[in-house]
């Protein structure tokens, strides 16, 4: 029973937990995330002040014991600003992955599956948006579809979902000439279920490594277009805004942008993290 | 052997476009199959044997439509099958199957062996308790525990992948199999186990087999007849007895003398080719052969020989089959 499984062709999963616990990355990573997580979860069930709440009167606090990140110009809590924003931040990025994931996926299987006209124009539009500086482009389709959380989602779907079609077109060719690809296309197994059944299964794993790096990138562009003011507006927190609202008073009151900062790089860290960690456990071939 | 051919291959070419630089955009073609006519009758086996590169496998991959012929029919049942649209095409599949030579890319690692089995079943039935119940009796027939139908490819060995793969290939009762070197990647008693049991479901269900490989010690245990094929071609056709005793295409004679003999006193008459096999993409004119033919003349330089009809159902394509070769197998 011994069979010599070539590393292509094994299952990831039997010991995909232990390969897991091994690699710092991975583990470092995944403690971030499951902390940004909770608190996004449960964070607003627990902070001491109401985000939005104006106090005019408490504005420009220093960091105390009431307001442990201090207040912003308005006198709301930094802190439970913060907490909320992340909620937000992960909101918006795991909508863009879902809807990136699914077009990407489809649209990548069908171009590399189908070949010829369907090969040609995705992939033809995937290269006309590849054009763009993606921040660019976001900023374009946001400024045109006006400010706003949807108007984020929709943007930043825009930009991502080229990445994601290429990346499923290219594991798709690997795998197109395999034998047991045309096993299933001599049994009469429709193109749809051939994609589901056989391609999708196959080449999960790279899709989440790259899912879960490009976390760290919506993230950012998230908080990119609320800094310029074209993302999500007021009064819901977010951190881009809250570093651009923070910047202004940087010489008096470091504390408002450095808070929401630091809340903003140790998330994407976290992300980028379990990313490569995901990655060296996942990926055979920079598996040592 | 019943009359009526249950596959025909008629003068069937297949050319692959090779692009020879992005620049020039001038384009080579590879005749990969080139004329190439057969028949398979129910119940038979009809082996193809060659060279790597003589288009056995090619020839195998139209058949099942993995790739359209350039030109040419096949008539599976009389009906032309080359023409079909993929909705036609669906309602063959479940006449002709195909057992792979590569048994570790041939099984989705991903899936059971339960699944992987069922699969071909599944898009000709929905009535779930049958399949279950067929797919239990096939790993019976390949004799694979059912215990293991929930267990993934890569807990088998080659040859128990190998049984798989055949699972699979019959579960649908499928009247014609094309073995694609199915037994190329697997040791030598691992072979003669899978010979066997493709054998045995051949005496069980009739089925007709289109047998390739290279291995003419395995072709000759399983084949009814034989077709030899040399770039592109069918150079000789002939039962297997025929074919294995009184060759009468000098490639034939080289190919036969090449299988390792244990019995001492038959050896030392080896027949060695010299030079490689052509290239398809430049072929040499007149006979595909000559370069390589120890019985080389003018006229095979010039003019390409057809099978001609030597023997009740025995062709070959030479222009001096008769010719015997006694005296250079003696020489040697």
């Amino acid at each position: 029973m011994a069979a010599p499984s070539t590393s292509q062709t094994a299952r990831p999963g039997s010991d995909f937990f232990l390969r897991f616990r091994r690699s710092r990355n991975a583990m470092i990573g995944s403690v971030i995330v499951a902390f940004v997580v909770l608190m996004a979860l449960f964070g607003p069930l627990l902070t001491p002040h109401d985000p939005v709440k104006v106090n005019v009167l408490a504005s420009w606090r220093a960091p105390d014991s009431t307001h442990w990140m201090g207040t912003d110009a308005l006198g709301r809590d930094v802190f439970s600003r913060i907490v909320l924003g992340g909620r937000v931040s992960l909101i918006v990025s795991m909508s863009v992955l879902a809807v990136t994931l699914t077009i990407g996926t489809v649209l990548g299987m069908c171009a590399a599956y189908f070949g010829g006209w369907v090969d040609a124009l995705v992939m033809r539009t995937v290269d006309i948006i590849f054009a763009f500086p993606e921040l660019i482009f976001a900023i374009l389709v946001a400024a045109v579809l006006g400010p706003g959380t949807l108007t984020v989602i929709i943007a930043l779907s825009m930009v991502w979902w080229p990445g994601i079609a290429r990346l499923t077109r290219s594991l798709v060719l690997g795998l197109r000439h395999e034998m047991f690809i045309e096993a299933a296309i001599v049994s009469g197994t429709p193109a749809h279920k051939i994609m589901r059944r056989h391609f999708l299964p196959n080449i999960v794993a790279p899709l989440i490594v790259r899912a879960s790096i490009g976390v760290g990138f919506i993230i950012m562009a998230e908080a990119t277009l609320s800094f310029l003011g074209i993302g999500i507006q007021e009064p819901e927190p977010t951190w881009g805004a809250m570093i651009r609202d923070g910047l202004s008073q940087l010489r008096t009151d470091p504390h408002l942008a450095l808070f929401a900062s630091l809340a903003l790089g140790i998330t994407m860290i976290g992300f980028n993290l379990l990313g490569d960690g995901l990655r060296d456990v996942l990926d055979p071939k920079v598996r040592n | 052997m019943s009359a009526v051919p249950i596959l025909r291959i008629e003068n069937v070419t297949k050319d692959f476009q090779i692009k020879r630089s992005a620049l020039s955009g001038e384009n080579l073609t590879l005749r990969a199959v080139n004329d190439v006519s057969l028949d398979v009758y129910p119940g038979e086996t009809l082996g193809v044997v060659g060279e790597s590169g003589c288009g056995k496998s090619t020839l195998g991959r139209t058949i099942l439509q993995l790739t359209r012929p350039t030109q040419g029919r096949i008539l599976f049942d009389g009906n032309d099958i080359t023409r079909l649209s993929r909705k036609q095409l669906k309602a063959i599949r479940q006449d002709i199957q195909i057992i792979f030579q590569d048994p570790y890319s041939s099984l989705n690692p991903r899936m059971k062996v339960r699944d992987i089995i069922a699969e071909p079943l599944e898009n000709f039935s929905s009535d779930r308790s049958a399949i279950t119940r067929r797919v239990h009796e096939v790993m019976e027939i390949v004799k694979l525990p059912v215990a293991y139908a929930d267990r993934y490819p890569h807990e088998f060995s080659g040859g128990q992948r190998q049984r798989i793969g055949i699972a699979r290939a019959i579960a649908i009762r499928p009247r014609l199999i094309v073995c694609d070197e199915a037994v190329s990647a697997l040791d030598v008693s691992v072979q003669a186990q899978i010979l066997n049991l493709l054998k045995e479901i051949q005496r069980e269900t009739q089925v007709a087999l289109l047998f390739i490989s290279h291995n003419l010690g395995v072709v000759r245990y399983l084949s009814h007849r034989v077709a030899v094929m040399y770039l592109g071609r069918v150079v000789e056709l002939a039962s297997e007895q025929a074919l294995f005793e009184n060759p009468k295409h000098p490639y034939t004679s080289a190919l036969l003398s090449a299988i390792p003999e244990a019995d001492y006193s038959r050896r030392g008459t080896r027949k060695y080719l010299s030079g490689d096999i052509p290239s398809p993409i430049d072929p040499p004119p007149g006979c595909p052969f000559h370069q390589r033919c120890e019985k080389v003349q003018d006229v095979c330089r010039v003019e390409t020989p057809v099978l001609d009809a030597l023997a009740p159902e025995h062709w070959a394509a030479c222009h001096f089959p008769n010719v015997s070769d006694k005296g250079i197998r003696d020489g040697a």
